[in-house]
Parts: C-alpha cells; sequence; structure tokens
C-alpha cells in the first residue's frame, strides 16, 4: 500500500509543482463558479491530474459539486484533492489504460473499501469494461455487504454478466435487504439467482408464433 | 364446461389475473405489459397455408424468487375463422436458506386453453417442480418432472414428463440443451433439442433445434425455430420469427410452420427500474429549509436511444430540482407530470452518477431509490448507477 502510495502521490505531486504555473491560463470556464479564491488551487489539481494523465473531468465535477452546496474553498479543495489521489490508485490497481470511466468507478470502490487487489482481480475477470462492476461493488459496499462478500459476487458474475444483469443483480440484493435479509446473505442468493433465472419457469414464448 | 367456453374464459382470466397483477404491485416486484401486433404466414400440417393477422398481450409479475406470466393470442385467419389461446404461468424459487449453497429448488404451475376455429378446443393445467444446480461459472443444470391433466374435448387425459437440461451462459450468449419424455394418455414421445439466445445493442436473436424421436403416435421430426427482436425506442420493437414446431399433445398446438413480422408495444406502466430503496414514500421532519418533510423518491428508465428519464416522486412538492455530475452541479427543474410524479429526460452517460434532488428549494438531498453517501460537503449523495 505505502509503495503504492508512494508512486501514485509522488508523480501527482511533482506534476502539480510543475504545472501549478500554468493553472490559471487553462482553467476550465465551468470552475468560474467556484469562488476566486479557491478556483486557482482547484485548476492546479486539476491540472496537475492531466499531467499525470489522468482525468481531470470527475475533479472538475467534484468542484462543482462543492459549489452547487455552497460548501467552504478548503472544503471543496480537499474533496478534490482526496479524489485525484483515489483516481491515481484506481490507476495503479486497473492498469495505465483503463478509461476515465472505469477510473471514476474504480475510485468510488476503493473510497468504499475495496482493495486494490480486488480491482485487479476484475480486470483479469472481465474482458468488457469494468465501470458497472466497480460501480455495483462500491454500491453493496455502501448498503452494508461486507467487503470480502460483495467482492466474491461480483468477480463470480463479472466473467460473463452484462451490465444490464449487473444492475438487475444488485436491484435484488438491494430488494432483499428491504425485505429482511442479511446484506452478505442476500448477496450470495442474488448472485445465484442471477443464474437461475436463465431457465426459471413461466418461460416467454417465441415472438410471432401462431 | 364446454371446451371452447374453457379456452375463452382462460384467455380472459388470463387478462383479469394480469390487469389486477399490475394494479397490485407490491413494492418488491416489477411488472412488464407487452403487446405483439403481427401478420404470419403460417401452414398447420395437414391444412393449407394460410395468411393471418395476430395479436397478443402479456404480462409478467417478477419479484425475487416468483414470477407469473399470464398471455393471450387472438388469430384472426385469412378465411375469417379465428384462434384463441390463453396461459397463466407461475414460477416459485425455494428461499436460498432450504437447500445447499448452489441448489435450489423451483416450482411450476401452469394453465391454458385455446381453441382453433370454432371446432377444436384445448385446455390443460400442469405443475412442474424442478431441482437448479448453478455450477458458478455461467452454467448450471437442472432435473425436473411435470405432472398434470390435458384435456381435447373429452376426458382428461394424464400428462407426465420427466426432463434434465444444461447451460451455459458467456456474456451475451446463452446457450441451452434439454431432453424430456412426456406421455399424455397413450401417446408418448421424447424431444432432444438445443436452444440459443444472444443480444448485441438492439438487437436481440433467439434460434432453437429439435428432434422428436422415440414417438408414439406424436409424430417424428427435426423442428427448428429462430426469431428477432430490434428495439426501436423505449416502447416499441420490431420483431420477425419464422420455422416449423412440432404437436404439442399437452397445450394442444398443432405441428405447423409459420413466418411472422410484427410491432411489439410496451405499455407505459410505471417500471421501477432502477429502484434501490423500495420503501414506500414517508413524511421526513421538515428541515426547516423550505422543505416540503417528504422524502422524494427517484426512479432512473433508460431509453434504447441513449436518453434516460429521471422520475422523481414527491408528494406535496411545488417545484423539483435535481443537480449531478450529468447537469455539470447545474439544478434543472423536473417537469409535472403526475399528482406526485416530476420527470425530465437527460442524456446520461452509462456508469456511476452522483446525484441531489432539491424540494421547493431546500436542502440537497439523496432521494430514496439511490445508495446514499456522505458527499465529503458536509451532507449526503445519491449514488446511482446507469446501465
Amino acid at each position: 500500500m505505502t509503495s503504492a502510495l508512494t508512486r501514485t502521490a509522488l508523480p501527482l505531486l511533482a506534476a502539480m509543482l510543475v504545472a501549478g504555473g500554468a493553472a490559471a491560463q487553462q482553467t476550465d470556464p465551468r470552475l468560474e463558479r467556484v469562488d476566486a479564491a479557491t478556483r486557482p488551487t482547484v485548476a492546479a489539481l486539476v491540472d496537475s491530474a492531466r499531467a499525470a494523465l489522468l482525468p481531470t473531468e470527475p475533479l472538475i465535477q467534484r468542484a462543482l459539486e462543492g459549489a452547487t452546496k455552497r460548501a467552504s474553498g478548503d472544503v471543496i479543495v480537499a474533496a478534490v484533492r482526496r479524489l485525484a489521489v483515489d483516481l491515481g490508485h484506481a490507476r495503479d490497481a486497473l492498469g495505465s489504460t483503463t478509461s476515465p470511466a472505469e477510473l471514476t468507478a474504480g475510485a468510488a470502490a476503493l473510497h468504499a473499501g475495496a482493495s486494490p487487489t480486488i480491482l485487479a482481480q476484475l480486470r483479469q475477470t472481465r474482458r468488457e469494461p469494468l465501470t458497472m462492476p466497480l460501480a455495483v461493488l462500491a454500491d453493496l459496499v455502501a448498503s452494508g455487504v461486507p467487503v470480502d462478500s460483495a467482492a466474491a459476487a461480483v468477480l463470480a458474475l463479472a466473467g460473463r454478466a452484462r451490465d444490464a444483469d449487473l444492475v438487475e443483480f444488485r436491484r435484488a440484493v438491494e430488494r432483499d435487504i428491504a425485505l429482511g435479509a442479511p446484506p452478505a446473505a442476500a448477496t450470495a442468493a442474488a448472485a445465484t439467482a442471477a443464474d437461475l433465472r436463465v431457465n426459471a419457469g413461466a418461460r416467454q414464448q417465441r415472438p410471432g408464433r401462431p | 364446461m364446454r371446451p371452447a367456453a374453457a379456452a375463452r374464459h382462460v384467455w380472459t382470466a388470463s387478462l383479469a389475473a394480469a390487469t389486477s397483477l399490475v394494479s397490485f404491485r407490491p413494492p418488491a416486484a416489477q411488472t412488464t405489459a407487452t403487446v405483439d401486433v403481427g401478420v404470419s404466414t403460417v401452414r398447420y400440417d395437414g391444412f393449407l397455408p394460410s395468411g393471418a393477422g395476430s395479436l397478443t398481450p402479456a404480462f409478467t409479475w417478477e419479484r425475487p424468487g416468483a414470477a407469473v406470466t399470464a398471455r393471450g393470442t387472438y388469430l384472426r385467419f385469412e378465411s375469417g375463422r379465428r384462434s384463441l389461446q390463453g396461459l397463466i404461468a407461475a414460477s416459485l424459487f425455494t428461499p436460498p436458506s432450504l437447500l445447499p449453497h448452489r441448489w435450489r429448488g423451483e416450482l411450476s404451475l401452469s394453465a391454458g386453453g385455446s381453441s382453433y376455429a370454432d371446432f377444436a378446443s384445448f385446455w390443460h393445467a400442469t405443475g412442474e417442480a424442478r431441482l437448479h444446480f448453478v455450477t458458478g461459472g455461467g452454467g448450471g443444470a437442472w432435473i425436473g418432472g411435470t405432472g398434470g391433466r390435458t384435456s381435447y374435448g373429452r376426458a382428461p387425459r394424464p400428462v407426465a414428463v420427466a426432463g434434465v437440461g444444461v447451460w451455459t451462459r458467456r456474456a451475451e450468449v446463452t446457450v441451452a440443451a434439454s431432453a424430456t419424455r412426456s406421455i399424455v394418455g397413450d401417446t408418448a414421445y421424447s424431444d432432444v433439442g438445443s436452444t440459443l439466445h444472444a443480444r448485441r445493442g438492439r438487437v436481440e436473436v433467439d434460434g432453437s433445434l429439435a428432434a422428436r424421436v422415440w414417438s408414439r403416435g406424436a409424430g417424428h421430426g427435426v423442428y427448428g425455430e429462430a426469431s428477432a427482436t430490434y428495439t426501436l425506442g423505449e416502447r416499441t420493437a420490431l420483431f420477425v420469427s419464422g420455422g416449423r414446431y412440432p404437436t404439442d399433445p399437452v397445450s394442444g398446438s398443432v405441428a405447423g410452420r409459420y413466418a411472422s413480422a410484427g410491432l411489439r408495444l410496451r405499455t407505459a406502466l410505471p417500471r421501477p427500474r432502477a429502484i434501490r430503496d423500495p420503501k414506500p414514500l414517508s413524511r421526513a421532519p421538515a428541515n426547516g429549509d423550505g422543505g416540503a418533510g417528504f422524502i422524494a423518491r427517484l426512479e432512473i428508465q433508460p431509453a434504447p436511444d441513449g436518453t434516460v428519464r429521471v422520475v422523481v416522486h414527491a408528494p406535496t412538492a411545488a417545484t423539483v430540482e435535481l443537480a449531478g455530475d450529468f447537469t455539470d452541479w447545474q439544478p434543472v427543474t423536473l417537469r409535472r407530470t403526475g399528482e406526485d410524479m416530476w420527470e425530465r429526460v437527460l442524456r446520461i452517460p452509462s456508469g456511476v452518477h452522483r446525484i441531489n434532488v432539491r424540494i421547493d428549494g431546500g436542502t440537497w438531498t439523496a432521494p430514496a431509490g439511490t445508495t446514499r453517501a456522505e458527499d465529503e460537503f458536509g451532507g449526503e449523495v445519491g449514488i446511482v448507477a446507469v446501465p
């Protein structure tokens, strides 16, 4: 973890210093909504992330969220900085070719408590984009499912499930929890049910068959 | 009861039951309804070819561990004769704790009737028990048995079916194979076959290939069907299908070959497609900040054209605003579309998004239907995943 932090944080900090001077000239116009005192720092963080080849849009959105919610400048800067570090960790775990959407979802999963090892396993398991499995993983953990249980279920499904199947799986877990099932048990049951649906009764008839 | 009347009653009961299911929608359930309107050319074995128009309403009610389907088909042949079919089928799974891990039991009930051209009528009622095993690696197997009764205008005949099946799924493709031995009165036959289901983007393809062997009174042969569905919009799709299918002594369908094309309409039933928190709306303490004092509930309804309908249920609200990372966190005012319903169609890319809702200019809150998380700004934010 320490080495991962070093790999991520040091280049990011170095990039911040290098890019700091030019930040004001390249400020995204949407950041006009952030107060004037905070804007340069946020812009510097955004430019640093760009220099480190990290996606910048999530950082801008986080700053805009803070501005809409009338948060103080210090709080906005702290939130943007934390997200930048999480994005770096996500890239370390998922690889340098990871898409911005995947990195954003990966950062959310790490923030929720998933380990970088789980993210790396997901990358090996699934050829399709990882955005939805990572989102579902973060979502499950946020709903109270233990990280190990959530990761086991998502890893089991990720290799073959479509994004829509993962959303349905997530919804089934939520419903079972709402009906009183323990989160871990609900997750295991929903993972099994996602497979069973293929052969469930009340099967559909072919359209147009006379 | 006369068989023809029984068929009409089953068809009517299908619609009535389905309608009642629509009105009775427990929070954890999902109801979908479709109507297929199509034209076909069909040739039943022993009959001349004929053109036909068809109308097929279908309803499905589904909740974790249970599903009910009701379907009716009205066919009008070019000769002016009619065919009417109706079916109700229900499936119930055992709770996960009842059987060992990876094993689930399933009980299915099916009742249906059909009336062909006012001279041949069937009805059947069967129950099936299946034991499923899921490998956990994208595959599984089942073994099952069916018992019941079927009738063709005379004394009901007993139905007994034994079957086994296996299936595997990889991403967008599912392949299954099964073998069954059926005994209906003094008729006995065995079917072996396989099915394929694949989906890519707006196109969904199904195919089947089967053979009837060791038959006494139910015919022999190789049969195959294929269909493709192309999704046009959120509530419309085109379909084409065709092939040859065998006589089914249980449901009373006559062997035939056909080619069909048509339009599938999905009714505008409320669909809780992305509801995360099914708890009913409840009054929250007034926040003293201009809020209406109600917890709003959010639904995300993606459409095939890339747009997403965002629906917020907020009783007594005068204005409802939404902001998220897909609006650059600029407040967007929703349009009132019902007594407590507000909505807006937006372009939201697939992925995980942060979202907040504001009622009557109050505090930004995470609505029910999202996963609530601390937002790092002293409040809360809702997390939603858009497929």
